[in-house]
């Protein structure tokens, strides 16, 4: 069903229909523990972005030659491997925000999604299907992030990227790390809704 | 080999690991430790004469790390019965550092010199403590989340989830530091850490995937499938890289590892409780299933604040 | 058999395939993670001291580094310093005993860019003490001359805190008042303890002249308003100057919910002042009496 998909529609599936964070409830780790603002989001999504289309497109150019009995240790392998390099890069490129996001770029190798993403797609699609499918997938992750934390900057410390925008801070609570959670609770709840009410307009039709 | 041996041995062990943090005294000084912020305090064996123990003069007092700050000794005050004795600082004591105190004329030598430090045993349980409660690993770090959702239905389901998952991370845990001290450090690899710490895991999972397969079937009937989970687990590679990043020793190590599995056992636990009473709650059909269990994860997190700051000893 | 040979055969040449990716990474990033820290430093260091960007020619930052010798069951201080122009090696090696008094010196010639790499001056320190001691790195200091004069001092210290531990740079005048100082690393609480990163706290401590810091403590009280502002550099430079004055003597008003953080913070710089103005007053007392030509 996925090959027949082009791939704008790989890429959208990623943002939409199966986003990790809301649809698919994984990888929520980061999604509560650092979306204190727009800018950690940000900047966590572009590394998941990064690991995503680099592992899907390894695997998809490697998949002719795993051995299927040890495509696991293959998979974590090559995770690891790029969560290495972009992890090393970060903290040299841009030390103050990779310092911000402290254990979070490392702990990207033990995203289920990446894995899943691999074996569900990588493996047995071409190299440029499973190139969008990643993108699509680090999208999702990424705009979800972004999203939750937009929310939590504005309403913690009234400021979106560091710029005061409301000139006050409604309810220090939001940047609490426990915030996350009722953040990404209600935005599923929300996303739950929304589905629920475009299936039964479809429905009736 | 049953369970009930291996839980005998396992407490010898634990006996014997502890035992030696008890050591020997110097024959004068029965005990010494930290009293009040900015006091030291020292039992004696036998009753010693006021004037020598009380004089200030006869102390010299420094900080480990730096021996050529001489601590300001403001007065001794000695107990009545004269069996011990209290030093009263000018400034408040950096209990964290060892402290060095040198003291004359209150034994046959010269001078007696003795060490004054947080208890080493005090210190492990306060890092065990720690990865349970203060840093809880699902609520206060946010680790582990994916798997903590989808095996918090049940009470069952959490307890064997939460003890595999303590079982996997203490080895793990102790394999990586093996690994870390021994190989990557000297050689200069420590960029490798990633790729080592959760290939390790892995390991360990099948591991204990065969071991228990083949040892006790039963067990591995009931426990066996969230083996796997145990991977997709964030915790299970943030022990390590926490290691790695403030230089545990091998006690420590396994005072986190087992903290860090206690807290999510912990945490399951909890959490299944409330789960299992939620089913039977009426929930607006969008919060069912996931966003609820967040929310509710978010007021367990606001709790657990609570213990933000926690000192026990 | 031949299933598990080709299994092997595979894995480790993946494996070898991520080593050398890894590799390479780490060798082209490790360069440029040295380089930042070695800016961000100097940013810091720059700021705090009241320079806006680069500094002016004749300012220099000189590092003096203190070690702990340890020799036939004694210990020793030693200092690694910059020597003078007319000496006869680049940095000179003071081991002075607990008591004040200077047991040895050695000249140690090497590179400055060398003397830079920790491992490097080590070992060049080593050579030239001789056998029979140990010596162990214990801290850096900053002399910052302008034209070869003493200008101020930056030290970077570590204490504990509320939640672990808080890391600070510090500047100070020669007469160890301090100009300011910069929170380096902490695990505080966001909104409660994190606000010790805020101006309004971290200028309370500016300008606390050696002797009202040798006793400076605490008090649990709101921030009377005109010091807010005075603080939160609001104020016209005169009147500013004016409050500044009034509050000088005044003990650190604590942050709101964040006593404990408040206390930690105070106590630590305290104890790095005093300990500091110690170490330095020997040093110089040393230098003095033993006419040692150094460029600090």
């Amino acid at each position: 069903m996925a090959n027949d998909k082009n791939n704008f529609q790989l890429v959208a599936n990623g943002i939409l229909a199966e986003n990790p964070i809301f649809k698919l409830a994984l990888s929520m780790c980061p999604a509560v523990g650092i979306s204190t603002t727009v800018m950690n989001g940000f900047m966590l999504g572009v590394a998941v972005l990064f690991v995503q289309v680099f592992s899907s497109v390894t695997i998809s150019v490697f998949k002719d030659y795993i051995h299927p009995r040890i495509r696991i240790p293959t998979y974590t392998l090559t995770i690891a491997t790029w969560v290495t390099v972009i992890d090393l890069s970060l903290a040299a490129a841009l030390p103050e925000a990779y310092a911000k996001m402290g254990i979070f770029v490392k702990i990207i190798v033990a995203f289920a999604i990446i894995t899943m993403r691999l074996e569900m797609f990588a493996c047995k699609e071409k190299v440029s299907s499973s190139f969008w499918d990643g993108l699509g997938m680090g999208l999702g992750f990424l705009v979800g992030m972004v999203v939750i934390g937009f929310v939590r900057e504005l309403l913690g410390s009234g400021a979106i990227l560091g710029y005061d925008v409301l000139g006050f801070k409604p309810l220090l609570f939001f940047i609490l790390p426990s915030a996350g959670f009722f953040v990404v609770g209600l935005m599923m709840a929300f996303f739950n809704y929304i589905e629920d009410r475009y299936k039964r307009s479809k429905g009736q039709k | 080999m049953n369970v009930k041996a291996l839980y005998t041995v396992l407490l010898a062990a634990l006996v014997c690991f502890f035992l030696p943090a008890a050591g020997a005294a110097a024959e004068v000084i029965t005990d010494k430790s930290f009293g009040e912020a900015n006091e030291i305090v020292i039992d004696f064996a036998a009753p010693m004469d006021p004037a020598t123990v009380g004089n200030t003069d006869n102390y010299t007092v420094y900080e480990k790390d730096d021996p050529d700050i001489r601590l300001q000794l403001d007065e001794v005050i000695v107990a009545d019965d004269r069996l011990s004795a209290t030093l009263v600082f000018a400034d408040a004591l950096n209990t964290t550092q060892t402290h060095i105190v040198t003291a004359e004329g209150i034994s046959g030598r010269a001078e007696e010199t003795f060490a004054v430090a947080q208890s080493y045993l005090g210190y492990l349980f306060s890092v065990l403590i720690g990865a349970l409660l203060i840093k809880n690993f699902v609520f206060t770090k946010y680790l582990g989340l994916c798997v903590f959702f989808g095996t918090s239905k049940r009470k069952t389901t959490a307890k064997g989830m939460g003890v595999v998952f303590t079982l996997v991370m203490v080895t793990s845990g102790l394999m990586s530091w093996f690994f870390y001290q021994f190989i990557l450090k000297p050689y200069h690899l420590t960029f490798l850490q990633i790729v080592v710490f959760i290939g390790l895991t892995s390991l360990t999972v099948q591991a204990v995937d065969t071991v228990l397969r083949k040892v006790n079937p039963v067990l591995f009937n009931s426990f066996g499938v969230f083996l796997v989970l145990v991977i997709a687990n964030c915790v299970v590679i943030a022990v390590p890289l926490i290691m790695a990043s403030n230089e545990y020793n091998f006690s420590e190590t396994f005072m986190l590892s087992l903290g860090a599995g206690g807290g999510f056992l912990l945490a399951l636990y909890l959490m299944s409780s409330v789960s299992e009473r939620m089913s039977l709650a009426r929930i607006p059909p969008s919060f069912k299933g996931l966003p609820i269990a967040f929310i509710v994860a978010g007021q367990f997190a606001m709790a657990f604040l609570g213990f933000s700051g926690l000192k026990l000893f | 058999m031949k299933d598990i040979l080709t299994i092997v055969f595979r894995l480790t040449l993946s494996c070898i395939l991520a080593g050398t990716v890894m590799g390479t990474t780490f060798v082209l990033t490790n360069k440029a993670k040295k380089h930042n820290e070695h800016v961000k430093e100097e940013r810091v260091a720059y700021s705090l001291l009241g320079f806006e960007g680069e500094a002016p020619e004749s300012v220099k930052i000189n590092s003096v580094h203190r070690y702990v010798l340890s020799q036939a069951g004694e210990q020793f201080i030693g200092y690694f310093l910059p020597a003078g122009e007319d000496a006869g090696s680049e940095f000179v090696f003071l081991q002075i005993d607990l008591d004040g008094n200077l047991e040895a010196q050695y000249p140690v010639d090497i590179a400055p860019e060398i003397a830079a790499d920790p491992a490097e001056q080590t070992a060049a320190i080593v050579a030239a003490i001789g056998p029979g001691k140990s010596l162990r790195y214990a801290e850096k200091y900053q002399f910052i001359t302008d034209g070869g004069e003493r200008t101020a001092y930056l030290i970077a210290g570590k204490f504990p805190g509320f939640k672990t531990h808080i890391a600070v740079m510090l500047a100070m005048e020669t007469d160890f008042s301090i100009i300011g100082f910069e929170v380096l690393e902490h695990e505080e609480d966001p909104g409660l303890g994190a606000e010790i990163e805020q101006e309004f706290f971290k200028n309370q401590f500016a300008g606390k002249p050696f002797e009202v810091l040798k006793d400076l403590d605490v008090v649990k009280a709101p921030i009377p308003d005109e010091y807010m502002e005075a603080l939160q550099v609001e104020l016209p430079p005169e009147e500013l100057e004016k409050v500044m004055e009034k509050y000088r003597g005044n003990d650190i008003y604590a942050l709101t919910g964040a006593t404990i953080s408040t206390v930690a913070v105070t106590d630590g710089i305290k104890s790095m002042v005093k300990k500091f103005a110690y170490r330095v007053s020997i040093l110089d007392s040393v230098i003095k009496d033993q006419n040692i030509s150094v460029s600090i």
